[in-house]
């Protein structure tokens, strides 16, 4: 009987049932399993509500959504152009750069690519570089900065990954701590790489000029304060997690509607609602999956999952291989929060078992994640690309892979190197 | 008659949304200034926020069940021919609507319960009122999963 009702439930899943019902129905089967009243998941559900550090989740995303609508992506470019566009290969580094801040605010669900691969795209040719290189930077850069402050699916894994109570405890601090030298090391990796294909001096070069910076700096006075605002807040810890962004979705509305007035009042419940349902989503998605790990946790799915890949496994590096491999194939699939929500409820209680950090752990899964939206043949943003730059998937597929190794290699240092990731946490 | 129903409840939702998030963003803010500047805050303003988060999580879940948004793994549909899509989709929505069903009904046993023992979420506030949102989203999004049965979107 029981297996009839996992078989429904998985045929659901692949039939493309939405993901929070068929969490939802694999929760209710458990506990139907267990002869517990299954009103239990409406109070499992209700725990949303005892998790204060949720309260960041929709507070980022309205402000995400409010500055992907204004021309926040243009400034963004204009500022970083102006400060490093006089490098070799200024425009590239501009790019990553660019693109990693993009992201962390507004999460990596293909806004990215969209907004300023829009930007970034012609003038890169213009600037010289060959269309291979630019098309794979942009849609690779459009998950970069998965790790830096205060990207939605780093607070959900922390979230996630507390409420199971393994392993040594955290706070969300640490885990934006953590991402810091990871995503130095992946700039950096790429920014030589770039330098060392265009060695040739095949680019010309930008002149510096103060002016320009003085121009560009002026156009987003009103904007530059957010990232000190919201990475010295947090880092100082003057303010918490969700009053930083309660403080961010008020300054960017006041910032893009009355000084830059680039969004109207009238455009503002719309940016509101489009973001709320992006939220609704997710932590319904969130709501379900409470209630699914505990009935995996009470029937001790981690526990036998790790006495079985113990007897296989000895090694921590052969667990963490294994690891990568698995991840990338995961982060190809499922999209980030899916992942989440049922990957990791799983894999800490394991990996805690082969004594990896928590903290460490979500920076490898992240980093993994990160890659995994680039990893052919299915992963996302190469459908976004290709589906907003008009070039066959193919293409695309050709025009990423170099990234691909580049980021690869910094993923395996990320994970071997434990060091990259704890150094600043305690 | 389901046409004018449908188009209040739209209004209702996204009106529902934005007075939400805004008082959100509002009492979070006060909150903040409160706290660091003078020491006070509303006492339990906490407690209301993010029972906030949950209310727009399922008024959001309402909305994006309208066009069936929702995030799915999308494993089997990518490689399915374009003639067996829509028995595909009728059948997960068919499953997503009998779940729904069921957390709404179960759902409702828990705020009843919560009701009959008056126990108070914070403040004077009872319980009951801030969790009714749950039966009440769930039974909505199923009515629309209903109808996605009937004519997938």
């Amino acid at each position: 009987m029981i297996w009839l009702g996992i078989c429904l439930v998985v045929l659901a899943a692949l039939a493309g049932a939405p993901l929070f019902a068929v969490l939802l129905a694999g929760a209710m089967l458990g506990f139907l399993a267990g002869d517990i009243p299954l009103a239990i998941v409406a109070v499992e559900v209700y725990r949303i509500v005892d998790t204060p550090l949720l309260v960041a989740l929709p507070l980022f995303t309205y402000s995400g959504y409010m500055l992907a609508e204004a021309k926040t992506s243009q400034r963004l470019v204009d500022v970083v152009q102006s400060m490093v566009g006089g490098l070799p290969s200024g425009l590239a580094v501009v790019g990553f750069l660019a693109c990693a801040v993009f992201t962390a605010l507004t999460g990596a669900s293909g806004v990215t690519i969209v907004a300023l691969g829009a930007l970034l795209l012609p003038a890169l040719d213009q600037a010289g570089y060959d269309e291979k290189f630019s098309l794979g930077l942009v849609t690779t850069s459009g998950s970069l900065g998965l790790l830096l402050v205060p990207s939605v699916p780093l607070i959900i894994y922390g979230i996630v990954a507390q409420q199971l109570e393994v392993g040594e405890p955290f706070t969300i601090v640490d885990l934006f701590k953590a991402g810091v030298l990871p995503l130095l090391i992946m700039l950096a990796m790429l920014i030589g790489w770039t330098l060392w294909r265009h060695r040739g001096g095949g680019i010309p070069r930008i002149p510096f000029s103060r002016r320009k910076l003085w121009q560009a700096v002026k156009a987003a006075r009103w904007e530059l304060p957010l990232p000190i605002f919201i990475l010295g807040g947090i880092y100082s810890g003057v303010f918490a997690i969700s009053e930083a962004a309660a403080m961010t979705a008020l300054y960017v509305t006041v910032v893009e509607v009355l000084l830059y007035r680039e969004v109207s009042l009238r455009e503002v419940p719309k940016v509101m609602i489009d973001s709320m349902v992006m939220v609704g989503g997710i932590l319904l998605v969130l709501g379900m999956a409470l209630a699914f790990t505990n009935f995996l946790i009470d029937a001790e799915v981690p526990q036998q999952l790790f006495d079985f890949t113990r007897a296989h496994i000895e090694s921590t590096i052969g667990f963490l291989l294994l690891l990568n491999v698995m991840l990338l194939v995961l982060g190809a699939m499922l999209d980030i929060f899916s992942a989440l929500v049922i990957i990791v409820p799983l894999l800490l209680p394991v990996a805690v078992g082969y004594g990896i950090h928590p903290v460490h752990l979500g920076i490898i899964f992240l980093a993994n994640m990160q890659i995994g939206y680039f990893t052919p043949p299915i992963g996302m943003n190469l459908f976004i690309a290709s589906y907003r730059f008009k070039k066959p998937l193919l293409e695309i597929y050709a025009a990423c892979w170099p990234f691909m190794v580049v980021l690869l290699i910094a993923l395996m240092l990320i994970t071997y190197v434990p060091w990259f990731s704890m150094v600043f946490v305690r | 008659m389901i046409e004018t129903i449908s188009t209040q409840l739209r209004r209702l939702e996204s009106g529902l949304l934005v007075a939400l998030l805004s008082t959100m963003i509002g009492l979070a803010v006060y909150q903040v200034v409160a706290r660091n500047l003078f020491d006070t805050g509303i006492f339990l303003g906490d407690a209301l926020v993010r029972v906030l988060v949950l209310w727009v999580t399922m008024v959001g879940a309402m909305v994006a069940s309208r066009n069936d948004e929702h995030i799915r793994m999308d494993l089997l549909t990518r490689f399915i021919g374009e003639n067996k899509k829509p028995a595909l989709k009728r059948t997960a929505n068919a499953f997503t609507c009998g779940m729904l069903g069921l957390f709404s009904w179960h759902s409702y046993l828990f705020v009843l319960s919560e009701y009959e023992v008056q126990v108070l979420a914070f403040a004077q506030v009872p319980a009951w009122v801030c969790e009714a949102i749950m039966p009440i989203g769930a039974g909505i999004m199923c009515l629309r999963y209903f109808f996605h049965t009937i004519d997938p979107p």
